[in-house]
């Protein structure tokens, strides 16, 4: 089967959608019909409106395939005389693609770059383009492979396929968020992601200022059939269509080569998954650390440390660029696996342009500090933006790991105050384990189901790691408790904490760290001493 | 309606059918789980004097001597004397000497008080060194358990790697306080096998115990599970290392079991005939006379002979297994029937008795 056919045996599937809905309703009003003409009384009427309830869906349904309005993601627009030359950029790749250029340019947060149409009549007249750049994709990549990256999406607008295929290609787009909202819908399936959203971590929190409403209502068996319905019917679409869309996502690329050039788009396509790990890892680590104190980085640092991140940590992304994902996100994903993409662009001829505009991308924008402090107003919910500034990135770590070990409670707590049915605090445990019961206390801990079965020395081997973990934080609360201890930041290591007495000279072998991890060896071993950890405490937590 | 009753009641009848013979046999094996004669083998064997599964000792594979059997008894009390005199009374003999710290150490990984108050008395007791770091390696094993790797937490892995670490300091020590004993290498091995040192790691450990012992007995049974497949070599490695062992071996030596074992490591359970091959015959009967030829107080006597009657079984040799049978009956910890954990007692009974019906049958 050529392209051309392929293309129109999905666009014929596309159009079945609606005849799908037409055929359930047609069913529907049929059956309403007959009642009506031989039967009458409370029976026909039950009928009558069961048959409007599951009309309900099916109408809902053929409304979904149009593109949902108002969903744009939050961002900073910016003008022409905002950022001429990152415009100047954008036209220049439209002109060389031969497609329209954008009518607006939103810069987000997300590592993502996305040109949308809000096209009508299924997409076969041209409406307003909008351009969706994020911001980390500037800080992280060159010119030369941001102009990759946007000549691969310019390239789904011309492609080197028919006009049919990029309707198939916004087609499966809108049948996959069909069937997403069926489930959602249909399996109670909403009723989880909110629950997981709420849970969520201080970063969705960060990044949630539109969070999506999720609607919950109407789950009801004869939604789920219909919902069944369509979503089988989608998948055939899907299927039918993916070798399609796979095709264009490949053209695209050849595309993004030949304006590129072959280097910039075979290493912006290794980049991408890179910056999305490392800027999830980013957001997790470093920019949302202070949410649970209350606290923000400066003005502008939100997303301006992920530069930061990246040049410390070179040699570590260089692993990851090395390591490219062989599958496919989902067997209905239009994006053929990142590894086989790759490998298709670096098979092209060498075209000799591996020099070409190696700068950071993050230059075109006239003022990147201003763009980054315009970020944050834009896509942190307003709450987050209500909490105090800190002065400098050190000082947010100390502020929010004092905070964090202010009002630590370790599971070791819980179990202390179990047993002692006392305020669980160290002077307390420390009691305990002088007077010999530290495994009766450590048999309280939430434990595995081998360490809870296990016996003697393996008990104590198994609760071990959990108590030191728990009682290294508890010592340590207590240094924080007087502001004895400092962290040290870094943008290429994990924070370490420094107790009072450390000095730079000192190595890993010395120093109070290692005489902390000593002491509470010893205060755990089979034999306990806690001599050397109540020599260690700042004076005022020793015991009376 | 009657004729579809009738279709209704030709469609099920092949279902009841079914249904009633299901819960027959489900109710037959409910009441007696094993054939009848299965019981009169049962009965055989008892006449010979041989004992039924629940009286099978599964913690030894052998009896123990009087003075070692005292001295375990007297640890669990908490008393370390009487072990610490027999490991002095042992000395120079390798093979007991390993095979006592193994049996101390079994206990001291469970409760090491007793080891404790040794080590307090004696801070550079040789002994209780060797025992102290046996027990260790017991203990991380302990904590993986004994499944496969993907029925193995995080949790247990991570307490088996760091309990294996540390146990390494405590080998070195031994062997600082005792430079003849081979024991803390062999120990070693284990080591070895769980955190996987690399093959020229083994062989250098390998040279530490040959030269202060070539033929121990212990020392090859260990060092055969690292070469096996499911460890650290593979099915070639593990036959090379048994065939050239035992080959090398004085007669009397043991060594010839390590090619049953190296046959039952990499052996398909479902495959009879090779167990039957002309060459799996010579090895068995290379195991007989190295039995014949062995002291008869040696430690590892009858993990040979479980082998023996079990390969003699399966080759049709009853008579010859029976012999065996009879010589190792009451002690079951020992391959090949060990691996089954709890079922070991039951498994080797099973066997047991059917070479007692086909002697019988045969007479």
């Amino acid at each position: 089967m050529g392209a051309t056919l392929r293309a129109l045996r999905a666009l014929v599937l596309l159009f079945g959608f609606y005849l799908l809905s037409l055929v359930l309703l047609a069913a529907l009003v049929g059956l309403d019909i007959a009642v009506l003409t031989w039967t009458h009384g409370p029976a026909a009427v039950k009928i009558v409106i069961v048959s409007a309830l599951l009309a309900i869906p099916v109408v809902q349904g053929m409304f979904m395939l149009r593109t949902p309005r108002g969903e744009e993601p939050a961002g900073v627009a910016v003008t022409e005389t905002d950022e001429p030359r990152l415009w100047a950029l954008v036209r220049e790749l439209a002109a060389t693609t031969g497609t329209r250029a954008p009518d607006r340019i939103l810069l987000t947060a997300d590592v993502n770059a996305a040109v949308s149409e809000r096209s009508r009549l299924l997409g076969l007249l041209p409406g307003p383009r909008r351009l969706y750049l994020g911001v980390p994709l500037l800080t992280g990549l060159t010119e030369a492979q941001l102009r990759a990256v946007l000549a691969h999406e310019y390239g789904h607008f011309t492609g080197g396929d028919t006009r049919l295929s990029a309707l198939v290609v916004r087609g499966r787009a809108q049948i996959g968020r069909v069937i997403g909202q069926f489930h959602a819908k249909a399996d109670g399936k909403a009723a989880t992601e909110r629950a997981r959203q709420e849970q969520a971590s201080a970063k969705r929190v960060a990044k949630g200022k539109k969070a999506k409403k999720v609607d919950t209502g109407g789950a009801g068996a004869t939604y789920r059939m219909m919902a069944a319905i369509y979503t089988a019917y989608g998948k055939l679409y899907l299927r039918a269509s993916l070798s399609t869309a796979r095709a264009q996502e490949y053209a695209a690329d050849l595309a993004a080569a030949r304006i590129a050039g072959r280097d910039a788009t075979a290493s912006a396509l290794r980049e991408i998954p890179v910056l999305a790990t490392s800027h999830d890892f980013y957001l997790d680590s470093y920019a949302t650390l202070g949410l649970p104190a209350r606290l923000l980085p400066p003005r502008g640092e939100f997303f301006g440390g992920f530069g930061r991140l990246l040049s410390a940590r070179e040699t570590e992304l260089v692993e990851l660029r090395g390591e490219l994902p062989t599958e496919p996100g989902s067997p209905y994903d239009s994006h053929p696996p990142i590894a086989e993409r790759v490998r298709r662009i670096e098979a092209l001829p060498a075209d000799g342009r591996t020099e070409e505009a190696k700068g950071a991308a993050s230059a075109l924008l006239t003022d990147a500090q201003r763009t980054l402090a315009a970020l944050e107003d834009a896509v942190l919910a307003d709450e987050v933006l209500a909490f105090r500034r800190t002065g400098a990135w050190e000082e947010l770590l100390d502020a929010s790991m004092a905070e964090g070990l202010s009002c630590v409670h370790t599971p070791l707590h819980r179990a202390l105050a179990d047993y002692t049915g006392q305020q669980p605090t160290l002077t307390a445990l420390l009691e305990v384990i002088d007077d010999g019961r530290l495994w009766r206390l450590a048999e309280r801990l939430p434990l595995s189901e081998q360490a809870a079965a296990a016996k003697g020395r393996a008990f104590r081997e198994f609760a071990r790691p959990r108590l030191g973990e728990s009682l290294r934080t508890m010592v340590l609360a207590e240094f924080s408790a007087r502001s004895l201890l400092h962290w040290e930041f870094s943008w290429s290591r994990p924070a370490a904490v420094r107790l009072p007495g450390w000095a730079s000279a000192n190595t890993p072998g010395d120093g109070p760290e290692a005489a902390l991890e000593a002491a509470v060896e010893a205060a755990l071993a089979d034999h306990p001493d806690t001599a050397p950890l109540r020599a260690l405490l700042p004076p005022a937590a020793q015991p009376a | 309606m009657t004729v579809l009753l009738w279709i209704l009641g030709i469609l099920a009848l092949p279902v009841v059918i079914a249904a009633v013979w299901f819960t027959g046999v489900f109710v037959k094996e409910l009441f007696s789980p094993s054939p009848p004669d299965a019981d009169q083998a049962a009965e055989a064997a008892e006449q010979l004097g041989l004992l039924p599964a629940e009286r099978q000792d599964t913690e030894h594979a052998a009896p123990l001597p009087a003075p070692w059997a005292q001295a375990l008894a007297a640890v669990q009390g908490g008393d370390w004397q009487p072990a610490a005199e027999v490991l002095r009374d042992i000395g120079r003999d390798w093979e007991r000497r390993t095979t006592v710290t193994g049996l101390l150490g079994t206990l001291a990984a469970k409760e090491d008080a007793w080891l404790l108050a040794w080590e307090a008395a004696r801070p550079e007791d040789p002994d209780a060194a060797v025992v102290r770091a046996q027990s260790t390696v017991y203990l991380a094993w302990e904590l993986r358990g004994a499944k496969l790797a993907e029925y193995t937490t995080q949790e247990q892995f991570a307490g088996f790697r760091r309990t294996l670490t540390g146990a390494r300091e405590e080998i070195a020590r031994a062997a600082a306080l005792n430079p003849d004993d081979p024991t803390p290498y062999i120990t070693e091995i284990w080591v070895a096998l769980g955190l996987g040192y690399p093959q020229a790691e083994m062989d250098k450990l390998w040279a530490e115990i040959t030269t202060r012992a070539p033929h121990h007995f212990g020392a090859h049974l260990s060092a055969l599970q690292y070469w096996c497949a499911k460890w650290r070599g593979s099915q070639q490695q593990a036959f090379d290392f048994a065939e050239r062992a035992a080959a090398e071996a004085p007669l009397g030596s043991l060594l010839s079991v390590l090619p049953l074992i190296a046959h039952f490591e990499h052996d398909e359970p479902t495959e009879v005939a090779a167990d039957n091959t002309p060459e799996m015959v010579a090895r068995v009967d290379a195991g007989l006379a190295d039995a014949a030829a062995a002291d008869p107080e040696h430690p590892g006597l009858a993990q040979l002979r479980h082998l023996l009657a079990f390969y003699l079984h399966l080759q049709d040799r009853h008579e010859a297994a029976l012999k065996q049978f009879k010589l190792v009956d009451g002690y079951v910890d020992a391959l090949p029937w060990s691996y089954l954990g709890d079922g070991a007692a039951a498994y080797y009974c099973r066997v047991r008795n059917e070479t007692v019906r086909a002697v019988a049958g045969a007479a």
